[in-house]
């Protein structure tokens, strides 16, 4: 976590010398060559030793940043006669535009200025001084362990580019680094923001134009002491120097390279071909981790490439593509950054993935089989290489989910499930919002979902409210945490709505399955309706106010058979409680209501009523058509827009009348309908007719599924749509 | 996690057993008796595993591949034959192949090594291969630690204090050691009886083979679930927070995402989410597959008609194409989705990401996910054509910006050609010209490299002494107002060269209909 890696500070030298050119000419006046004659073409222009180091530091900034957004800490530090510090370990600072902003307020180093009084040991001297400051991940760590923050640990690099005069002058650099450690660690011990420092990596680049001999030796990793390693690079300024960063940046991070092959692109100047390119991509090493482990690295297609100094693995680009909609196995997502960002295969590439197109990636075999192992795809304007599974998965051939628990069972409410988890998608909201009960935006997802499921039917025939496009708006709004007044007149409209089906004797679409013969009654279908919703609603009643506002609305619409209205009565008596007189005084019977909802529906799927504790009431089929079937509205004040509901209830009620000697006949006109995606019913003719509950013979349709087709092969059918509304 | 079982049938193995009774067993016979237990086990509890048999003595040998079919296991551990001495290196070797072979290297293995502790002797015993083992050249190197996560348990028909009188007992530490400390010792107290071996055997199979019951929970839709292969616990980072995270037995589903928005995450491991009926006696029923008695699949048959929150969950994930983000412990996340196989089945498989806050850089912090309709604004629009995701970060990272690199030279003189071409289209191309001035201005500031700005500013001066006859007014003086532009730059002053400053096209009596707008 906290590894030598975390933070990397930049000395960058400053003094007069690395104005010095690097005598590496480029040539910019290349397009006057082929051009008009008489033209004396410029001469090349060649870099200085200070543009060199810093263009150099500045991809390995770039590649750093784009792996490691975070975590990955640099602090650079130009020195000459004074320290100029360009940035701190905030994370915020952490990006090469405003590094390349501070660079060119210092501008490239005076030739003029007294060299005596120029060093780089200064830069040194901040650098680790740098070192010893807490940075907010360590701080972040510090203060969430409390009694363990000594495990946080500090750790850090420092890659000096410089020009040195000698073997001697390098290890004066070292013991200087060595000696301010010694000194600052002390320093730190006695501070809250500052940590003593217990490994640090020095890495001397030293930088020499070319054609000259270098005056410096190279020299592998030495440990200095317990707290310093220390090596020394010599490089020539140019090239030799950026791909020394290169390598140094992949081994510091733990890189590795795949290259890309076989990248179809269309030629510039011959729009209609396309050539094959490849590209060289970095990233964490772990990406090869399968290769490595294996001892494929080679079988891979790793090849050594020119400069001899690092691998790649080579991966060939697969067609078809995939798309967005697949889930791929995928065992680990690492960020890349392309070697070479401006080539125009690079760019080609990264835009085709940034467009959002993901690209399958193939192990290059001699013979067999194709081997996908990777796949390159791109996340928020970020491109990550995915590790894909290619082996033989443990989880092969397992028991289909039809062979299990629940398996046998058919008639599953997949729509409306996919309905509620669209309602509970999750969305990603500000650090800072957090609910007035101090819930984070997960906890309150997660008591929506409690909300939402408090009373919620897993399949067709066990329900019937929602079965019924008429209780739909009711449903949606009651679940909610708060409701509005015109949400609980939404309600109450809908309730009414209901009441006017019951008066019409509309029929419902009551499960039969199991039933013999016709099953339930009208009156009954209703009272199991009725039943159902406030079970519904009684399940969010202690949400608020207006939650028990729309109960009170059906307890006072609902239908009840004459015995019922007595014992209400005497249940009022008992309870002696205040009460509205609109109220009609539900809250006794409730639980008997549930108990008779229960029992009916549990003659009908032969299912065992598990609230048998319950009294029972004497209810039967037989039982009297109940009196008051008028709806009684709860408040007066709201009469006036319900009346106008009732009346567009009546006008838009559409019956529609179909006659066909076929089943085949029917479907058709269905699908035409324009309501044929809720919920339609086809019934047969003498059950509507004398207005009896639905038989066997009816066909119920929703969403487009049929789900009884047991039809007399000639009868007339009546379409008819319900919750119009 | 496959098993694989590695019996040592050695001749040391045929050592009788002195038991009070009558009849006489062979250590061997323990050991057939141990797996045997071990196996009717798996067959009952964890029939998802696959098995593979290995018996090894000087040479080793794969008796059974890796298989579902523990009848085929258990006969062929009812006819083992007796062979020579014990040479466990190239067992572990053999076991390493089998494994890779068949898994690769990134899934975890369990080894169950079934030995007496008698571990050879000379060439090819544990001893001598613990002795070298420092010593081994590239292609020779010891089969432990395996290539693949493995733990390896070493089931020893011998008590403890016979291993300890010899150095049995240190080289089979010293072998959990070199497998990184995975794995465990287990010897038999008392002594060597069928009882004894069963309590050894069955300490292995609650410590590896328990079944990993769970409650998946939706708000108030549940469902008991029996979670294959089990999930093990994960230790995140060594040095700070060593304490490894266990998933919890309670799988809380948060909310539910689009596979586009999640976008194949990579995950720790996947895990099959099975229905289990839990019976009044508190003992489950089986997971699904096919049972032998007819009580069973009577029960099973019941189990199948009641309704099942995980059947409803799987399909309309799979028909939504959605997944549901689940919670397994604090600061822990997970997915469900529906996977289906070749053979047209699908299942409800739960993926594991890495424990901690943010795993997945396109969803952001975990904890700050919550329900779309508390945003002010439908966040997915109000006819799904929009998406919260994925997050976008705050910087772009460099192949998405632009940036300049002057690392070849070719980069550098792309740059300068892209001027060049632009200054030749002066008017109309005013616009570029500038964008493609200044983005060199900039980079040639960064770097220190005034020279670069002294050389442009030349070649655009001569382009202007080139400039054709028809050339557009405004063109000439585009061109040596840059020119100067670069010249005053490239001096270093501090009121030419800052850095966020850029140059604009000069305002001339011929701007108005040239597109010469400022930038």
């Amino acid at each position: 976590m906290f590894s030598v890696s975390h933070k990397t500070a930049f000395v960058v030298d400053h003094c007069p010398y690395m104005a010095e050119s690097s005598r590496q000419l480029i040539e910019c006046d290349m397009l006057t060559k082929s051009r008009s004659q008489g033209v004396i073409p410029l001469a090349p222009v060649s870099k200085s030793l200070w543009t060199c180091a810093i263009e150099c530091s500045m991809e390995y900034c770039r590649i750093l940043f784009d792996v490691y957004p975070t975590w990955k800490l640099v602090n650079y530090i130009v020195s000459d006669s004074e320290v100029h510090i360009l940035n701190s370990w905030k994370q915020e600072d952490q990006n090469t535009h405003e590094l390349m902003a501070a660079l060119a307020a210092v501008g490239p180093p005076n030739p003029r200025q007294d060299p005596e009084c120029c060093s780089v040991l200064h830069g040194l001297v901040a650098a680790v001084e740098s070192l010893c400051k807490i940075t907010e991940y360590q701080h972040e760590s510090r203060t969430t362990l409390m009694d363990t923050a000594d495990r946080v640990a500090n750790r850090g690099r420092i890659i000096c580019l410089t020009n040195a005069k000698s073997d001697t002058h390098v290890r004066m650099l070292e013991d200087c680094v060595l000696e301010t450690i010694q000194e600052q660690n002390k320093r730190a011990a006695g501070s809250d923001r500052l940590m003593p420092i217990q490994q640090c990596e020095l890495v001397l680049v030293h930088i020499y134009p070319q054609g000259e001999e270098t005056l410096v030796s190279d020299r592998q990793k030495k440990e200095l002491s317990s707290m310093l390693s220390s090596e020394v690079h010599s490089v020539r300024a140019g090239r030799y120097l950026a791909s020394k960063l290169n390598v140094l940046v992949q081994q510091h991070f733990d890189l590795a390279s795949t290259t890309i092959t076989n990248i179809p692109m269309k030629e510039e100047q011959h729009a209609n071909t396309s050539a094959n390119y490849d590209v060289e991509l970095l990233h964490h090493r772990d990406a090869h981790m399968e290769f490595i482990k294996s001892g494929d690295l080679h079988m891979a297609g790793s090849t050594s490439r020119d400069s001899g100094l690092k691998e790649t693995v080579t991966l060939k680009w697969c067609t078809p593509r995939t798309n967005s909609v697949e889930l791929h196995y995928c065992t680990g997502a690492y960020r890349i950054s392309p070697v070479d960002v401006n080539s125009r295969p690079s760019s080609c590439l990264t835009n085709f993935l940034l467009n959002g197109r993901s690209v399958l990636l193939e192990q290059p075999r001699k013979s067999g089989s194709k081997v996908i192992s990777h796949m390159l795809s791109s996340h928020g304007g970020e491109i990550f290489l995915h590790v894909l599974n290619s082996t033989r998965s443990t989880l092969e051939d397992p028991p289909s989910i039809s062979e299990g628990c629940g398996g046998r069972v058919t008639d599953y409410r997949i729509t409306d499930f996919g309905e509620f988890m669209r309602e509970n998608r999750l969305t990603p909201f500000p650090d800072s919002m957090i609910d007035a009960a101090g819930r984070t935006p997960v906890e309150r997802a997660k008591s929506q979902l409690e909300r939402y499921t408090r009373y919620w039917p897993m399949i067709i025939s066990q329900t019937t409210i929602f079965n019924m496009q008429a209780v739909v708006p009711l449903a949606n709004l009651i679940v909610k945490d708060t409701l509005t007044d015109e949400d609980v007149l939404t309600c109450q409209k809908t309730v009414y709505n209901l009441v006017d089906m019951e008066r019409k004797s509309d029929p419902l679409p009551i499960s039969t399955v199991g039933s013999r013969g016709k099953g339930p009654k009208r009156d009954e279908q209703y009272r199991i309706m009725w039943n159902e919703l406030e079970t519904l609603v009684k399940a969010h009643v202690g949400t608020s106010e207006r939650h028990q506002r729309v109960l009170e609305c059906i307890s006072a619409c609902r239908s009840k058979p004459p015995e019922e209205e007595e014992r209400k009565k005497r249940g009022r008596k008992r309870e002696d409680k205040e009460d509205k007189t609109e109220k009609n005084g539900k809250d006794t019977e409730e639980k008997g209501w549930t108990t008779d909802s229960e029992r009916l529906k549990g003659v009908m799927e032969r299912e065992k009523d598990e609230q048998s504790e319950c009294e029972i009431i004497k209810d039967s089929p037989d039982s009297p058509e109940p009196l008051n079937k008028k709806p009684r509205l709860a408040t007066e004040e709201q009469q006036p827009p319900e009346k106008s509901k009732d009346d567009a209830l009546h006008s838009i009620h559409p019956y529609l009348q179909l006659h066909a000697s076929h089943l085949d006949d029917v479907i058709p006109h269905l699908c035409r309908h324009p309501l044929q995606a809720l919920w339609s019913a086809c019934f047969c003719y003498h059950c509507l007719k004398d207005q009896r509950t639905v038989c066997a013979n009816s066909i119920y349709i929703r969403n487009g599924l049929i789900t009884n087709t047991s039809l007399y092969s000639s009868i007339t059918v009546t379409l008819l749509a319900l919750g119009s509304l | 996690m496959p098993t694989v079982v590695l019996l040592d049938s050695s001749l040391s193995m045929t050592r009788p057993v002195s038991v009070e009774g009558s009849e006489e067993f062979q250590r061997k016979n323990l050991a057939v008796h141990g797996l045997t237990m071990l196996f009717e086990h798996m067959a009952t509890n964890y029939r998802l595993e696959f098995t593979s048999l290995v018996a090894f003595s000087s040479l080793w040998e794969l008796l059974v591949p890796f298989s579902r079919d523990y009848n085929t296991l258990q006969e062929a551990l009812n006819n083992l034959e007796d062979y020579d001495k014990t040479c466990l290196e190239a067992a572990l070797q053999g076991v390493s192949n089998v494994v890779q072979q068949e898994w690769g290297t990134s899934c975890p293995c369990q080894v169950v090594l079934v030995t007496d502790g008698a571990l050879g002797i000379g060439r090819g015993s544990l001893r001598h291969s613990l002795q070298t083992v420092k010593q081994r050249v590239d292609d020779k190197k010891f089969p432990l630690p395996f290539p693949f996560p493995s733990k390896l348990y070493v089931m020893c028909i011998a008590n403890a204090e016979e291993l300890q009188a010899t150095d049995s007992m240190d080289n089979l530490e010293q072998l959990i050691n070199l497998n990184g400390g995975e794995g465990q010792i287990y010897t038999m107290e008392g002594p060597l009886c069928l009882k004894s071996v069963q309590s050894m055997f069955g300490k292995l199979i609650d410590q590896a083979y328990s079944p990993f019951h769970a409650v998946l929970r939706c708000g108030n839709l549940t469902s008991d679930v029996q979670v294959f292969p089990r999930p093990e616990p994960v230790t995140i980072d060594e040095e700070v927070d060593p304490i490894p995270k266990t998933v919890q037995t309670d799988l809380e589903i948060v909310g539910f995402i689009e596979i586009g928005d999640i976008s194949s995450p990579p995950v720790l491991s996947r895990h099959l989410v099975l229905p289990i009926a839990v019976s009044k006696e508190g003992d489950e029923i089986g997971t699904g597959a096919t049972d032998d008695t007819e009580e069973e699949t009577s029960t099973n048959q019941m189990a199948g008609k009641s309704p099942n929150f995980c059947v409803l969950l799987h399909g309309s994930l799979k028909v939504e194409g959605m997944v549901a983000l689940v919670q397994l412990g604090p600061d822990w996340f997970g997915m469900l989705y529906s996977q289906a196989d070749s053979k047209k089945k699908s299942n409800l498989m739960m993926s594991l990401f890495d424990p901690g806050s943010e795993p997945l850089p396109w969803l952001g912090r975990m904890s700050q996910l919550g329900p779309a309709s508390d945003a002010a604004e439908n966040p997915y629009g109000e006819d799904d054509s929009k998406s919260p995701f994925p997050i976008q970060p705050k910087h772009k990272r460099s192949y998405a910006q632009n940036v300049t690199v002057w690392i070849k030279a070719s980069g550098l003189q792309t740059d300068v050609q892209k001027i060049l071409r632009n200054a030749k289209k002066l008017p109309e191309k005013t616009q570029t010209f500038y964008k493609e001035l200044n983005r060199l201005r900039k980079a040639a500031l960064a770097f220190g490299f005034w020279e670069l700005l002294k050389s442009v500013a030349e070649l655009l001066e001569r382009e202007c002494t080139l400039l054709p006859d028809s050339a557009h007014p405004d063109a000439a003086f585009q061109l040596s107002h840059a020119a100067q532009q670069l010249k005053l730059a490239s001096s270093g002053d501090s009121k030419y060269a800052a850095f966020e400053q850029n140059i604009t096209p000069m305002l001339t009596d011929f701007s108005g209909g040239g597109g010469a707008d400022r930038i």
